[in-house]
């Protein structure tokens, strides 16, 4: 039996992260295709690491479309013991195919990880799927490079064939619960202890976690771009109180961090946060590729640019050739 | 103490230029140090400042132009310099990469007791490389480092800032650290600078120096490949909003259940 193995990110209360769910769910739909392909029958594996695993994430886990839920039991939670234990974990039972969500930590993992079994990584995908060549199945990972200007589809010579993955890009499908399922626990013989690092003093951000986490799950985003700059009017801070006023979230493009305008927490793209909500619109942006690969998965994208040139036009649902600012003043009257 | 700093030159990806034909027009386009590298040298120097007898090999992996940034690096005040290039090199994935500067760190720069890099490149922006090179060289290693505290010849004290936390952290040396930001101004080399550098010749290692077999690295060494590369189309055709704007916008609000006052 082959199988795709998902890292199982956890928080400090050994909850696992949306995010990994989001991965379980598009491992289950590559399984589907890997048999449709050439008769191959893929399992979906999640691995956690640490003391204990919330039960009702491990619920979560098989719903979302895991049929083995791994638990790595160890005391201590540093990155390169983390690594070496799933290492070891992989070459007693190896996968065809490894994901990671390409978070802080999840990339750290990934990074080690991948080299201690000498294999390629593919960073930060927007796209995966199945493919045939030369009769063998390969993992097609596409991912933006050179600023997002270009995208590659890459491949892997070797098992396992790995990637990393952004929140929001995939949606988790907790309707895909297979028949068999096992939970293991797992304990590696490793007596590594880390004592190079020591964390001494740590100060929770959680402002900042909640934009992010909100702008992920929101319904609704509003997004400002450059062109809502003005010497007069801070159409920024009028279009976020406005989105506050709806229930909506409010997002900005790279060139409006990179002007200093709002801290990066909003940013929305490639080098901010993905979003997948039901409805977006965009206030002046012009819609560099960069800033689409985060918001391409809304369901519902409404565009406003005075230039009816504009680049976001050509993933928009609704085109709004107009002025964003003026139609920010209307809307503050029509609430 | 001896420190590592990695650099490399990349594309202006603001300025992207494309060929007829839809590819990358490398040919025509600038180059430059990645900004995040300019960060690590600059902690270099700052380390530098504060402790006696260190010193800093700036290294890089890049064709022969690459000598453009090493050059800036001495001008900066680095007090060595050294390229890995080989034809052998070029496509070298993340994992290739990583093996060649590791390898050239333990062979060249054995006694380094801090190697730092930038957050990532903005050309591949994997941020695998760091990662990589601490681990093939068995070290700890932090990321995302936005100042340091203190250091000493056997530990140094960083500040971390990630997603959800600012964290202060204490590493045991040899140890690798990837820098996201630098509050004090970059030092800007000045014509003095680069007379001086022009005294310091760059090291330039190839393949073999580096005791690869061609096959061990560049594109056929690497466990990726790159199958396809190809510019985003999309193909939405949008429904043109001809009249009333505000109110056709407010509707849209209304229907995906944005709050009512």
């Amino acid at each position: 039996m082959n199988k795709i193995t998902i890292f199982l990110e956890t928080n400090r209360q050994n909850v696992i992260e949306d995010v990994s769910f989001e991965l379980i769910s598009k491992a289950y739909a590559l399984s589907k295709t890997a048999h449709e392909l050439n008769g191959a029958d893929f399992i979906v594996e999640g691995i956690a690491l640490g003391q204990n695993l919330d039960k009702v994430s491990i619920e979560k886990a098989y719903n979302a479309g895991c049929s083995r839920v791994v638990l790595i039991k160890q005391q201590d939670n540093s990155d390169i013991l983390c690594a070496k234990n799933m290492a070891q974990y992989l070459n007693e039972n190896p996968s065809y195919v490894v994901l990671f969500p390409a978070t802080y930590f999840g990339r750290i993992i990934a990074s080690r990880l991948c080299t201690m079994l000498d294999t390629g990584l593919v960073a930060d995908c927007i796209e995966l799927d199945f493919i045939l060549k030369n009769n063998e199945l390969k993992l097609a990972s596409t991912r933006p490079t050179f600023g997002s200007e270009l995208m590659a589809t890459i491949l892997s010579k070797k098992n396992p064939q790995c990637a990393t993955v952004r929140k929001g890009i995939f949606r988790a499908d907790f309707t895909k619960r297979p028949e068999n399922i096992d939970f293991i626990e797992y304990k590696s013989d490793l007596d590594y202890i880390e004592n190079r690092i020591k964390f001494l003093n740590s100060i929770m951000a959680d402002n900042k976690e909640n934009i992010k986490e909100k702008l992920a799950k929101a319904k609704i985003v509003l997004v400002a771009g450059f062109g809502l700059m003005d010497a007069k009017v801070d159409y920024f801070k009028k279009l976020k109180d406005f989105a506050k006023k709806i229930g909506a979230e409010f997002g900005v493009t790279r060139k409006v961090v990179d002007n200093k305008i709002c801290s990066n927490d909003y940013q929305i793209g490639q080098t901010g946060i993905s979003i997948n909500p039901d409805l977006y619109i965009s206030f002046g942006v012009s819609g560099a590729i960069q800033h689409i690969s985060g918001m391409k998965n809304s369901k519902k994208i409404a565009a406003i640019n005075i230039d009816e040139n504009a680049d976001i036009f050509k993933y928009a649902d609704y085109k709004i050739v107009s002025d964003a600012k003026k139609i920010i003043e209307e809307l503050e009257i029509y609430k | 103490m001896k420190i590592v700093v990695c650099i490399k030159q990349v594309p202006d990806v603001d300025n992207i230029k494309w060929t007829k034909e839809n590819n990358l027009d490398r040919a025509n386009m600038l180059s430059k140090i990645n900004s995040y590298d300019v960060m690590a040298l600059n902690y270099a120097l700052e380390i530098k400042k504060r402790l006696n007898n260190s010193t800093i090999t700036a290294i890089s992996m890049g064709p022969n132009q690459a000598q453009d940034i090493l050059n800036y690096a001495l001008a900066c005040g680095a007090d060595e310099a050294i390229l890995l290039s080989d034809r052998a090199f070029g496509g070298s994935d993340t994992l290739i990469t990583s093996k060649i500067i590791s390898r050239a760190i333990e062979k060249y720069v054995p006694d380094y007791k801090l190697i730092i890099t930038g957050k990532l490149a903005s050309d591949g922006d994997t941020r695998q490389v760091p990662l990589a090179v601490a681990t093939l060289l068995d070290i700890a290693a932090v990321v995302d480092v936005c100042d340091i505290k203190n250091i000493n010849d056997s530990s140094i004290e960083v500040v971390q800032k990630v997603e959800d936390s600012i964290n202060d952290i204490s590493l045991i040396l040899p140890a690798l650290i990837s820098v996201c930001e630098f509050n004090k101004p970059n030092y800007v080399p000045k014509i003095d600078d680069y007379i001086r550098a022009q005294n310091n010749k760059i090291k330039i290692y190839d393949a073999n120096s580096l005791e690869f077999d061609k096959s061990e690295v560049g594109i056929i060494g690497s466990p990726t490949m790159v199958y396809r590369a190809f510019r985003p189309e999309f193909t939405k055709e949008a429904v043109e909003v001809k009249l009333d704007f505000a109110k056709f916008v407010s509707d849209l609000l209304l229907t995906n259940g944005a709050k009512h006052e």
